[in-house]
């Protein structure tokens, strides 16, 4: 079979793989729609959260409208918390772009922090619905285009559920009792993991920003989320990725050793440097700035950024953080454009 | 009257219960300092602040993560809280208030309350709106209360194009009216290009920006009415 006629599908499932591609795919594991995408469909933002065919539908336009080698669903960072009681805004009020956030969490103070699951748990809040809407998105784009979802990691959940200013103290003072809500978190995580299994993804991201080196040390990064990312992993059968943002380079073999498939990093890292420390067969998916390169932008920024990522070493050009719906369509093409072209 | 080696040992004391993220010491430490006479602006910046740019450097350093920040800015303020009713009226050259808040979508507050927390120190009459704050009330609020400054904390990306916005309501409405930016997606070159007055890549940057806007602001007054003199 030539190189050329395999589909993204197929070439991103190769690299997951491990076996060798013709070259770097251009996809994400994060949010990924655009504006022109939406008014494609006219559908307003607020209301793509809470509908499954309308979340399907959204996400796919990246992949009709630009090529965009994947469909990923949902686009907010609430599904896990709503499922556990958080109340969330989604802003139907504005004509902005404005992402989902928790109202109301869940744990006001430190004896809430034994939590126990609610029974369940996989019917609860929009859990059901991010797996129809992954349903939907497979059989629409499913066979050109690998299906992705995301799930928050356990510290970045915490942070979702009681006040991430508690929380940080908290993870210096008592370790053991954050260590604990982790554990249940991690219990939690895997289930809506197992959700999207289900529903037929075919990766899922595990995003942990909240123990991003621009917050927690990579000493407690070791010692206090290593472990329970390790037992996410050891539990998601689909390929995996890692995604944090921020300093990363610290943590880079850390996000290796919890066993993700690959490590997603953005713009902060020197993916130069962490290629040349975790050797030619890692997966480093990066690490272009999905606001200041591909929004702000010009298509000859985005090109020489994309190039530079290449050059860089990365195994698939991927977005350090969700793709900002107003990226400028001419910015959008000249990034699929120039990863037909280029070759490092 | 206090000697200088005591007073000297209390200074010592606040700055190293700020670093030790220490609270009661930074109680005790303030406590005494007011008993035996030291003046309470000096323990405040001899002290406490001192502590804070040690912590800082420690930051920077990567020695201290946010955890430690976040610990040593409660040892601050519980020193701050009993000293703060004793200090006069700082002479600082300026005599500032301030709007503060993240924008809405976005719900972390951290970065906003370091920066806050150094406006407490200086003196400045603090506005804070808090998180997830519509646009509009930013605008609303620095006309409600005449600010100098009005300053936006935005955590994520997805957030912080909400800034852009109020900063072109905000210099619709007054022209003079200084605005700074923060927050860890915001640059220098993004500040400059949304007509932000002032980035601040964290919070010892953020007071010294801050200071720097309310004297060029007074001096714009200053010129003005010079010019409206002379007519």
């Amino acid at each position: 079979m030539s190189s050329t006629n395999i589909s993204s599908r197929e070439r991103v499932l190769n690299l997951f793989n491990g076996r060798t591609i013709d070259r770097v795919p251009c996809f994400s594991g994060m949010g990924n729609i655009t504006t022109a995408g939406l008014k494609s469909l006219n559908y307003k933002f607020a209301t793509v959260h809470l509908d499954a065919k309308k979340m399907a539908d959204a996400a796919a336009t990246t992949h009709k409208y630009f090529g965009f080698e994947c469909g990923v669903v949902p686009f907010d960072l609430c599904v896990e918390a709503e499922a556990l009681g958080c109340e969330i805004n989604v802003y139907a009020h504005s004509e902005d772009i404005l992402y989902p956030t928790i109202r109301k969490k869940v744990i006001h103070n430190e004896d809430e922090m034994e939590l126990s699951i609610p029974e369940n748990l996989h019917e609860k809040g929009r859990i059901p619905l991010v797996g129809e809407a992954i349903r939907l998105l497979k059989d629409d784009i499913g066979n050109s285009v690998a299906i992705g979802s995301y799930v928050l990691g356990p510290f970045t959940l915490a942070g979702q559920i009681m006040e991430l200013n508690d929380l940080l103290k908290l993870s210096f003072k008592k370790p053991d009792r954050v260590g604990r809500l982790l554990d249940i978190l991690t219990e939690v995580i895997i289930i809506v993991a197992k959700e999207y299994e289900k529903a037929g993804v075919d990766y899922i991201t595990v995003r942990e920003m909240g123990a991003t080196s621009d917050v927690l040390s990579p000493r407690v990064f070791k010692s206090l989320i290593l472990p329970y990312l390790k037992k996410i992993f050891e539990r998601i059968s689909v390929p995996s990725v890692i995604h944090i943002c921020g300093k990363t380079n610290d943590i880079a073999p850390f996000m290796v050793e919890s066993g993700a498939r690959a490590i997603s990093v953005d713009q902060k890292n020197d993916v130069a440097e962490t290629r040349k420390k975790l050797g030619k067969d890692a997966l480093i998916f990066g690490n272009y700035d999905p606001y200041n390169v591909l929004v702000a932008g010009t298509p000859e920024i985005v090109r020489e950024a994309i190039k530079r990522c290449i050059d860089d070493g990365v195994s698939a050009v991927w977005p350090g953080c969700d793709i900002w719906p107003t990226v400028p369509e001419d910015n959008f093409r000249a990034m699929m454009d120039i990863i037909q072209e280029y070759r490092r | 009257m206090v000697t200088e080696e005591k007073k000297g040992e209390i200074l010592e004391r606040l700055k190293k219960a700020v670093i030790e993220y220490d609270e009661d010491a930074a109680k005790d430490a303030a406590k005494e300092a007011l008993e035996v006479g030291v003046d309470a602006a000096e323990a405040i910046f001899n002290g406490l602040v001192k502590g804070m740019e040690e912590v800082g450097r420690l930051f920077e350093a990567q020695e201290y993560f946010v955890p430690e920040l976040l610990m040593c800015a409660d040892a601050l303020y519980a020193g701050l809280d009993i000293l703060k009713p004793h200090m006069k009226k700082l002479d600082l050259g300026v005599n500032g208030s301030v709007v503060i808040g993240t924008v809405e979508g976005d719900v972390h507050d951290i970065g906003k309350n370091i920066v806050k927390m150094m406006f407490d120190v200086a003196g400045f009459t603090v506005y804070d709106l808090g998180r997830d704050v519509p646009l509009d009330k930013f605008v609303e609020e620095q006309l409600r209360t005449d600010s100098d400054l009005v300053c936006l904390s935005a955590m994520m990306t997805t957030t912080m194009v909400g800034m852009k916005t109020v900063i072109d309501k905000l210099k619709a409405k007054n022209p003079n009216v200084k605005i700074m930016i923060g927050g860890a997606p915001v640059s220098q070159d993004i500040a400059e290009k949304w007509g932000a007055d002032g980035y601040a890549k964290d919070a010892s940057n953020a007071l010294k920006d801050a200071i720097n806007m309310i004297s060029s602001l007074r001096k714009m007054r200053d010129e003005a009415e010079a010019k409206k003199a002379s007519k």
